[in-house]
């Protein structure tokens, strides 16, 4: 890393009140962002969810210094964005484009290290990247994950302490997928800071320790992967002959929702320990299961979720 | 200027053979057929022939075609989201142009070696000083274009608007002398284009300023005129190309 390290304690990314508007369609000013304060801590592995429109793309920007706020203001490391980009400190993989097709892949690089102040050594990148055999090959000729490999040995090249991934791998198949999220744990685990914006909700659940949701250009939750799955309904599904009528059902303790498949029965329950204990000892329901909400519930409910719906937490 | 950046663009520039090797011939070929097969080429000038005007007219019309060329890759780049990644480096907007010109000043400079070679070959008669400024002055001259390229196609990055940026350099050349003399109001109005500044300044060590016309008689351009007129274009477009630089780093 580069010479001089922010002084310890110092924020890998503080956002203040960010506010970012457009220009519509006829006009109409649209708040993109609006809002948002987010704290993110050094060595923190941090996804950025939100339906398209959020405002994810916008928020990555101002972290970037590839746009200016409207109001709030981006402290990256302690600097101004643009500052931080300068010294190295932060690089990103951006959603779509940002290669030349008519370059190799080491040409690519070269040219991208040439411009950086220290850069890491063109051939370390291009392993570490695992783009060595390819470095020969026409950018146009390299498939979408090949192509998003070497943006993220582009974004390796200054060594920085925060590392921004805008939709990184949308357009990938499976595999291509997997290969590249490998290859993102190893940075992950030598300490970097990553923060990552996502529409996949099995890649944030698999590789963010905290979950950031946006909707509408706000912060709606923030909080540990865990704790976000949690706050949210899960469901208990029982075996109950001839049980009684939903009505019924609504009235045990925690049940928020009925549903019936077959034979069984599928509740959504605040307290599911609670209203398991109810149903095992007081009813004749039997073949008990938990279901823990899929983060795709937690999601919806979140991103949807009208004025005064579940809120989990206090956004930081 | 960040040398390694520049060479890497500049070998991609000329592995777009096509557009090199049209550049470079064209100009070539319009000077074999107007400059070195006609009866009048050994028609005297004050420092030089009719032929060598002809060779360094050619010349500039060649580097000034070649340097806005750089609107397509300019186009191209922004379109494929280069802007986005180089802004992503502690690379300046005014860096970014200073290459483009770099790049653009050795792709014009295959036409004039080109076309100043074909002209020695053939006997263009012209005193040494001509040989030796008129292709600086070019070179200087295009400096104007590249930054026009680099506007263009930044501003506007579809194909229609690159193309209609080199019919407006057809234009411009017009009005420029290039392809035949102007008279009256006409060249009152071309003293203030862009082309003929270039032109005018390329061609001074050979004509002193004397400037044919349609009617046939000689105008004298005084030093200052292509002087000022290339100096004010350089700061108008080279700013231009700064600001349009910005542009590059907005989501495509």
């Amino acid at each position: 890393m580069t010479t001089t390290t922010a002084p310890p304690g110092t924020q890998a990314l503080e956002l203040t009140g960010l506010v970012k508007r457009f220009r519509g369609e006829g006009g109409r000013r649209v708040q993109a962002v609006d809002g948002v304060d987010l704290q993110i801590g050094r060595g923190e592995v941090v996804a950025l969810l939100g339906p398209n429109g959020a405002g994810k793309t916008t928020t990555l920007d101002v972290v970037l210094g590839l746009t200016e706020p409207d109001a709030g203001h981006a402290r990256v490391l302690g600097r101004r964005p643009r500052q931080a980009v300068v010294e190295g400190r932060v690089s990103a993989v951006l959603q779509t484009g940002g290669l030349m097709r008519d370059l190799t892949v080491s040409e690519t690089v070269r040219m991208i290290a040439s411009l950086h102040r220290a850069p890491l050594a063109v051939d370390e990148v291009l392993e570490r990247a695992g783009l060595t055999a390819l470095a020969g090959r026409r950018v146009a000729r390299c498939s979408g994950g090949e192509q998003q490999r070497l943006k993220f040995a582009l974004a390796l090249l200054p060594d920085p302490e925060l590392l921004v991934l805008d939709e990184p791998t949308t357009g990938l198949d499976v595999g291509a997928r997997r290969a590249f999220w490998t290859a993102m744990r190893a940075e992950a685990a030598a300490g970097r800071t990553v923060l990552f914006a996502t529409h996949h909700l099995e890649e944030a659940d698999a590789f963010a320790d905290r979950l950031v949701l946006m909707a509408a250009g706000r912060v709606v939750a923030d909080g540990p992967t865990r704790e976000i799955r949690r706050s949210t309904l899960r469901t208990v599904g029982v075996t109950w002959d001839d049980p009684p009528a939903d009505a019924v059902l609504a009235r045990l303790p925690g049940v928020a929702a009925v549903s019936r498949q077959g034979a069984r029965l599928v509740l959504r329950a605040s307290e599911p320990d609670v209203l398991a204990r109810h149903l095992l000892t007081r009813t004749p329901a039997r073949d008990l299961e938990i279901a823990p909400a899929s983060l795709e519930d937690a999601f919806l409910r979140l991103t949807d979720a009208p004025p005064g719906g579940p809120v989990l937490e206090e956004p930081r | 200027m960040n040398l390694t950046y520049a060479l890497l663009e500049l070998q991609r520039t000329l592995r777009i053979w096509s557009s090199t090797v049209f550049s470079l011939a064209l100009p070539m070929l319009f000077f074999l057929v107007f400059g070195a097969m006609v009866p009048w080429g050994s028609v005297r000038l004050a420092h030089g022939d009719v032929a060598a005007q002809t060779m360094i007219s050619l010349a500039t019309y060649g580097a000034i075609t070649a340097a806005a060329g750089m609107a397509g890759s300019a186009a191209l780049e922004q379109h494929q989201g280069w802007g986005r990644q180089l802004a992503l480096t502690p690379m300046t907007r005014g860096g970014f142009v200073r290459v483009k010109v770099f790049v653009a000043l050795v792709v014009a400079a295959l036409p004039v070696a080109g076309v100043f070679g074909l002209g020695a070959l053939t006997g263009a008669g012209a005193e040494p000083r001509v040989w030796v400024l008129s292709p600086v002055l070019i070179l200087l001259g295009s400096v104007v274009f590249a930054c026009y390229g680099v506007a263009v196609g930044k501003l506007f990055r579809s194909e229609a608007a690159v193309g209609a940026a080199s019919g407006l350099l057809v234009v411009l050349a017009f009005l420029g002398g290039a392809f035949v003399p102007l008279t009256g109001w006409l060249l009152d109005i071309a003293r203030f284009t862009p082309v003929y500044g270039v032109m005018a300044l390329a061609r001074y060590p050979l004509t002193d300023g004397a400037t044919p016309t349609l009617s046939g008689e000689l105008v004298q351009d005084p030093l200052w005129l292509p002087v000022v007129n290339v100096g004010a274009w350089t700061l108008v477009l080279g700013a231009l190309a700064v600001l349009a630089a910005r542009r590059g780093t907005r989501r495509a």
